[in-house]
């Protein structure tokens, strides 16, 4: 069988059926060169005039509590483009896609979204031959703000990016302005951080202090940090968890946190942001296409319609983030709550590509030595 | 099949050739059943678990290809992982070594570390699960049954409700600290240590150390201890010689399983604890995260290997101190309001009530200070998250996990993977029960989906089963809800095996011995001598099972072709977002379910079962 007209017919949600049983992929060959031909594929359409298109993502963009813009820009993009748009949320994110690849399985997805820097380090650093595609002609890529594009070999391209900084009650204290002010005795276990290996927000801020610090310095940071008890806990809905149960007045998260606050009636000055040293960690996040993707006009025509400026405004909305580009048309008042830092600081591909990994591991080595 | 004679009783006919040819097909059956069973369950656990898991295994023996030791060696040199005894591996004297194991400030290695708070964990379950036993088992008390049912509870609760749960209780603006402050103790900080572990550790573990003990305790047989009493010992001396005994055993399993539980711990330690108590299970799901396979791969098999060992002793253990003849008459309950004013009455219920208060700390105020949370918004009491469960329900997209559909599932899966796993255990008991040697080899191998990471089996489920294999150019894939079912079977059906065994090995064997010698075939023996004698520990098994695939996660979501196939632990995780509102709401739905399916199945399982 065909793997178009089965996702067809399966529909978004795939309801396989209990006898779903030996079925997935089927004819597939699981060898890629098979994908390759885009033009085989179309021709398996239940109705031929609709083209799907299969996009990878994190499941918070598509189903999280609050707003997240999945359903929105499905419905959005269907009805203008006459096709099909299909998530697919694999628990273990991209991972999943780099293991199907890895074994010689077909992809099943046309393109992926929600790419951080380190994402495409590891997929560089894993496997030989490429996951992503050249990102070619793409509506709206000039528009792209200039200090988020991550990808030097021109496969992914951000669609929105957050900061990383620090949220902090302002009722129970003042965060400090720098670094160094973390390690007074004042702030002693007053802040709570994430594990860099498990959580966006943990390794942004642990990035950070590389930045500030140097690959020489931020062990001996990190140490005094832990003489100051901070806190590092497993994910980010841990920390923002005990954070927003008093257990400490600081927590390393995004600083749209005020947007949510917003939203549900809290108290402003208990979700005050801190950008220490006037800087923000972006986390740009991007979307690619994968190599031997069956539709790979219609993956870079909805690459297109994502950057659009009126699209751009209701993602970053809908997903509590900023912009990528320039021309973003946003709500007057968003800019008072979503707060962007003076200096946005980053670590680009090149100088993560080959120092992440063993950054995070020689900070675990000291931080959980028993 | 043919179905035409499928009316009346079975051997109407009596001589005649039709109704003979039936016994002797039916006997057949039954002759083979056994065999087919055991074959069926081999090939399921090849298939569905040990299959995927060695796809992971493989990578750390065999890199680029070649088959190599080295990235075991490199672990087990590590002062990291393996602390001072590293060392030893690493080639440096023994004195020296031992001088500095000795020494205060000594590295215990994420590996030691590891096994030393599963044993402070093992350590407490077992201290918070006895005093329950006791009172389970000795007092009547109306809702006995149903507090016995509900013991299972902790079992299926997704950490992170434990975790919300706990910093509400024991956080510094939580309700312990509200109630010391009220009395004018002080304040405790217990957030973020390695006690928080623990005790979270004891929430998940004294329950099952509990369960066990008390069906231990219900089945010491009344007439034994009657008769040290008669001879003149002490009720003191009259529990150490005659009811401890039997206790031993089940104190052991549940204490063994424990261990192994927390030894593989990994969401708890880092929502409570902090990533400075890191655990191995920490390091593997890194890196297997950062697709480092060959390290993930030999830490995990050491892992298992440590677990594997531990219930291999257990096991070893359980074989020699097996009870013969379980209890025909139980031990009469004591009514809970003491019949007299004395001290050996009043002494007793006096611990109790203290227990109380500390079981009211430990597992009720979680659960509850959970149920409040989904109750709670920034104005107050309200039911807006339940709200939105509903509002999810009916205008959710087709992609977004829907509450009912959780819950359907979770039933569905439930009852279907119940369904698969009693066999499966009740045979492998059988299997294991029988004097061959090696037995306990295969006994612990057994257990194995007890003790592999379920990291990695998340891994080996994607790489051996949803990728599939190819056979003779066509890609053979599995995925879907029988997957998921036939995945919760093998997770659960060692506690069907745990809970079954013991009771085999003490059935008298003359009692199968003479049903075999009237003509029954082995298999009509289990159903009808065997089983009967044992059914508490059948369902007991069964409740466990049960639990397990309410409660699974991982093999869940890698399996499940689609989110119309998510269960209720899925959701509850879908559903966390800044508040936690949503997330308790489901957690809360998780619970009732939950609690009304345990009745049921005690009520089910008969008058007064033993666990």
């Amino acid at each position: 069988m065909d793997r178009r007209s089965f996702l067809t017919a399966a529909g978004a949600a795939a309801s396989l059926s209990v006898a779903g049983c030996a079925g997935l992929g089927g004819g597939g060959d699981g060898s890629s060169t098979d994908e390759s031909t885009p033009a085989g594929t179309t021709t398996g359409d239940a109705d031929g005039s609709e083209e799907t298109l299969v996009v990878g993502t994190y499941s918070a963009f598509i189903d999280s509590p609050s707003t997240s813009p999945g359903a929105w820009v499905k419905q959005r993009f269907e009805e203008e483009f006459d096709a099909r748009l299909v998530w697919q949320t694999p628990s273990n994110e991209l991972n999943h896609y780099i293991e199907r690849r890895n074994a010689g399985v077909d992809i099943e997805a046309d393109m992926y979204l929600g790419l951080n820097t380190d994402h495409l380090v590891r997929v560089d650093e894993t496997l030989d031959d490429g996951l992503f595609a050249d990102v070619g002609d793409v509506a709206g890529r000039d528009d792209i703000k200039p200090g988020l594009q991550f990808d030097p070999d021109g496969r992914a391209i951000p669609y929105d990016t957050g900061y990383i900084s620090l949220v902090f009650d302002g009722t129970a204290t003042t965060a400090p302005e720098t670094f160094e002010g973390l390690l007074a005795e004042e702030h002693a276990g007053d802040l709570i951080t994430q594990n860099p290996a498990s959580s966006a927000t943990g390794r942004a801020f642990l990035l950070h202090t590389i930045k500030q610090f140097g690959p020489d310095g931020y062990l001996d940071y990190w140490s005094d940090l832990q003489d100051n008890d901070v806190r590092v806990l497993g994910s980010w809905s841990d920390a923002y968890s005990a954070w927003s149960g008093g257990e400490a007045p600081m927590v390393v998260s995004y600083s749209t946190d005020q947007v949510f606050a917003d939203q549900n009636d809290a108290d402003l000055s208990e979700h005050q942001i801190r950008f220490l040293n006037d800087q923000g960690y972006a986390n740009p996040e991007g979307m690619a296409v994968f190599d031997g993707a069956d539709t790979p006009t219609l993956a870079r025509e909805f690459m297109g319609f994502l950057l659009r400026p009126d699209i751009q405004g209701e993602i970053a909305v809908r997903n509590v983030q900023f912009p990528a580009t320039e021309s973003a048309e946003l709500p007057a008042d968003y800019a008072e709550l979503a707060q962007e830092p003076p200096e946005p600081v980053t670590f680009g591909y090149d100088e993560l590509r080959g120092s992440v990994s063993g950054w995070i591991s020689d900070w675990e080595r000291q931080f959980a030595s028993n | 099949m043919a179905r035409d004679s499928d009316g009346g009783g079975d051997d109407e006919a009596g001589g005649s050739g039709h109704g003979g040819r039936r016994r002797a097909v039916r006997d057949s059956v039954e002759r083979h059943a056994l065999l087919a069973l055991a074959a069926a369950t081999v090939a399921l656990l090849l298939g569905i678990f040990y299959y995927p898991v060695a796809t992971v295994f493989v990578d750390s023996v065999l890199v680029d290809g070649r088959l190599t030791a080295r990235v075991f060696v490199s672990i087990l040199r590590d002062p990291f992982y393996l602390g001072e005894p590293a060392r030893l591996l690493a080639g440096e004297p023994i004195a020296a070594v031992v001088e500095s194991a000795l020494a205060p400030d000594r590295r215990l290695g994420v590996i030691g570390f590891t096994a030393y708070q599963a044993a402070l964990s093992t350590v407490a379950s077992v201290a918070l699960g006895l005093p329950a036993a006791y009172l389970l088992a000795r007092f009547e008390f109306p809702g006995r049954r149903t507090l016995r049912s509900l013991t299972i509870l902790p079992f299926v609760l997704p950490s992170i409700m434990v975790a919300v749960g706990f910093v509400a209780t024991f956080g510094q603006r939580g309700t312990l600290n509200a109630v010391l402050g009220a009395l004018g103790l002080g304040q405790v900080n217990l957030l973020f240590t390695l006690e928080a572990v623990v005790v979270a550790h004891a929430f998940y573990n004294a329950p099952l150390v509990a369960r066990v003990t008390t069906a231990a305790w219900e089945s010491v047989d009344a007439s034994a201890v009657e008769t040290a009493r008669s001879l003149g010992a002490s009720p003191a001396r009259a529990f150490r010689d005659v009811v401890a005994p039997q206790l031993y055993p089940s104190v052991l399993m549940g204490a063994a399983l424990t261990f192994v539980f927390t030894f593989s711990t990994f969401p708890i330690v880092l929502a409570l604890g902090g990533f400075q108590l890191a655990t191995v299970e920490v390091f593997v799901y890194r890196l297997i995260r950062d697709l480092e396979y060959a390290e993930a791969a030999a830490l995990a098999l050491l892992e298992l290997g440590i677990s594997l060992g531990l219930l291999y002793a257990y096991l070893r253990y359980e074989a020699r101190h097996t009870v013969r003849s379980r209890g025909i008459r139980p031990l009469p309950r004591r009514p809970l309001t003491p019949p007299s004013l004395s001290v050996r009455e009043l002494l007793p219920r006096m611990g109790l009530a203290a227990y109380a208060a500390v079981a009211l700390a430990v597992f009720v105020a979680p659960i509850a200070s959970m149920v409040l949370a989904s109750l709670s918004g920034p104005e107050g009491l309200t039911l807006a998250h339940y709200q939105f469960l509903i509002d999810r329900q009916t205008t959710g997209a087709s992609f977004q996990v829907k509450p009912w559909d959780a819950v359907r599932n979770s039933l569905l899966f439930g009852v279907a993977s119940l369904a698969v796993a009693l066999p499966m255990g009740v045979v492998v008991a059988v299997l294991t029960t029988r004097d061959y040697r090696g037995r306990k080899v295969v006994d612990a191998v057994a257990m194995a989906p007890l003790a592999v990471s379920g990291i990695v089996v998340g891994l080996g489920l994607l790489r051996g089963l949803v990728f599939g294999v190819e056979v003779g150019g066509t890609r053979l894939a599995v995925g879907g809800g029988l997957a998921i079912v036939a995945a919760h079977a093998v997770a659960g059906y060692p506690f069907v095996v745990r809970t079954v065994a013991p009771g085999l090995e003490g059935i008298d064997h003359t009692l199968v011995e003479s049903a075999r010698a009237l003509g029954a075939p082995r298999a009509r023996a289990l159903v009808d001598v065997e089983l009967p004698l044992v059914w508490p520990a059948v369902v007991a098994g069964a409740a466990f099972a049960f639990a397990i695939s309410i409660g699974e996660f991982s093999a869940t979501v890698v399996l499940a072709s689609g989110t119309s196939q998510f269960t209720m632990p899925i959701a509850i995780e879908r559903f966390i977002g800044r508040r936690l509102g949503p997330a308790t709401a489901m957690g809360v739905v998780l619970l009732v379910v939950t609690s009304a399916s345990f009745l049921l199945i005690d009520r089910l399982g008969g008058d007064d079962v033993g666990f």
